[in-house]
């Protein structure tokens, strides 16, 4: 039996290297126009794919300076016919709630959100856990739809979740939250 | 005070802008463009307030702008100070078709003029600190010019028009939001080949993606 830790969390390296590589995967295989983003340290590898794609011309890469604009220029981008993904952290969703319950879902605009989940156990940030682990409370409450990937979701089921959720918004004609933990 | 009223402004406007899309903030703004006409290439954001700029800055990033002179959001100085940071995004990408319209009058008009940060700020300044061209307007001649001349000149611009604080009154606007996506988006889509054509955005664009992958670059409608 390996020794307890809980400095580096359960999972390896590897896993979550795993994890965000099945993101990317899922990203390749929708091909979105403007992938909208603001940083996360635990999808830095994702985020750094996208600007990487980017300077290649595959797609567009946006710096968001706060997550409701991403819902702004997302929606815009969905009216005039674009394909955007957003990359965000659950611990900003409540500064788009009001963009997504005002804007996104009223005015039934397919949106993903592919969101990093923090606060969990071995969350390193003391300050960060009050907001995070009531977010899916909140998006309930809020009637937004959002799926899980964490530990429980084999890896191999992570691309081809976030794609079905892609799709999902798209049948729905509404905003949809992909929340991924990706540190166990 | 100023000799222009909101109104004065918004029929300059849609005016010399009567084909292109155009992004209205909520409250008394998209009541008085009402007043004006309702157009299906206005898109009337009902609420959200300080989204509008983001919403034309996506409508300009989108391959679709390229059949419009310009994307014209309309933002009240009160909006503009809630989103503010898009001003630095809007710098950061420069999209050429995106023209930013602020009706300054110093206050939050909908809800009965209380007073704004504007009067402290040099909203013209903050535009050009982000990278973005932007005039000042006082008088209704100098803001048709500045409209007449800003077709064909690059963006991203702002505009800041000085206005007074007249209301006109106008009814409550309550349509089901989808209605007004569903025009905007087919104004903005331009004419089909066929009645069953669906927007892009519409129900399947996602699942059509999945077997046409394709990049930022798509074709743009044809002219209309």
């Amino acid at each position: 039996m390996p020794p307890i830790t809980t400095a580096l969390g359960v999972d390896t390296p590897a896993e979550v290297a795993a994890r965000c590589q099945a993101l990317i995967e899922a990203i390749e295989h929708l091909a979105p126009s403007h992938i909208l983003w603001l940083p996360s340290s635990t999808l830095k590898s994702v985020i750094d794919h996208v600007e990487r794609r980017a300077g290649e011309g595959v797609y567009v890469s946006v710096p968001l300076t706060r997550e409701e604009e991403g819902i702004g220029i997302a929606g815009g981008l969905v009216l005039a016919g674009a394909k955007p993904l957003l990359i965000v952290q659950d611990n900003g969703l409540g500064n788009a709630l009001t963009a997504l319950t005002t804007f996104a879902q009223p005015y039934h605009l397919p949106l993903l959100l592919i969101v990093s989940q923090r606060g969990g156990l071995n969350e390193y940030n003391s300050m960060i856990h009050t907001l995070c682990e009531r977010v899916d409370d909140i998006l309930g409450a809020a009637d937004l739809r959002h799926f899980k990937l964490d530990e429980r979701v084999p890896v191999q089921r992570w691309a081809t979740s976030v794609v079905a959720a892609w799709e999902h918004a798209h049948m729905t004609h509404r905003p949809v939250v992909v929340l991924c933990n990706l540190l166990y | 005070m100023p000799p222009l009223s909101r109104f004065d402004a918004l029929q300059s406007i849609a005016t010399e802008y009567p084909t292109e899309p155009i992004v209205v903030a909520l409250g008394t703004m998209v009541r008085e463009m009402l007043l004006v006409g309702r157009r299906d290439n206005h898109l009337y954001v009902l609420d959200s307030m300080g989204l509008p700029a983001a919403i034309g800055l996506g409508i300009a990033l989108a391959p679709a702008a390229r059949r419009f002179d310009k994307v014209i959001a309309i933002e009240g100085d009160g909006g503009l100070l809630m989103g503010f940071s898009t001003l630095a995004t809007i710098g950061l990408l420069k999209p050429e078709k995106l023209l930013l319209v602020v009706l300054d009058n110093g206050a939050y008009a909908a809800t009965g003029m209380q007073r704004t940060a504007a009067p402290a700020v040099d909203l013209c300044g903050a535009a050009e600190a982000c990278g973005i061209r932007a005039h000042n307007v006082d008088a209704p001649e100098d803001l048709e010019a500045v409209l007449r001349g800003s077709h064909r000149r690059p963006g991203p611009a702002l505009l800041r028009v000085a206005i007074n604080e007249q209301n006109r009154s106008a009814p409550y606007f309550l349509p089901d939001p989808v209605e007004l996506t569903l025009t905007f988006q087919r104004y903005l889509a331009g004419p089909t080949t066929s009645p069953l054509a669906a927007p892009a955005s519409g129900l399947g664009a996602g699942l059509r993606g999945k077997s046409t992958p394709h990049g930022p670059a798509g074709t743009p409608p044809a002219a209309p």
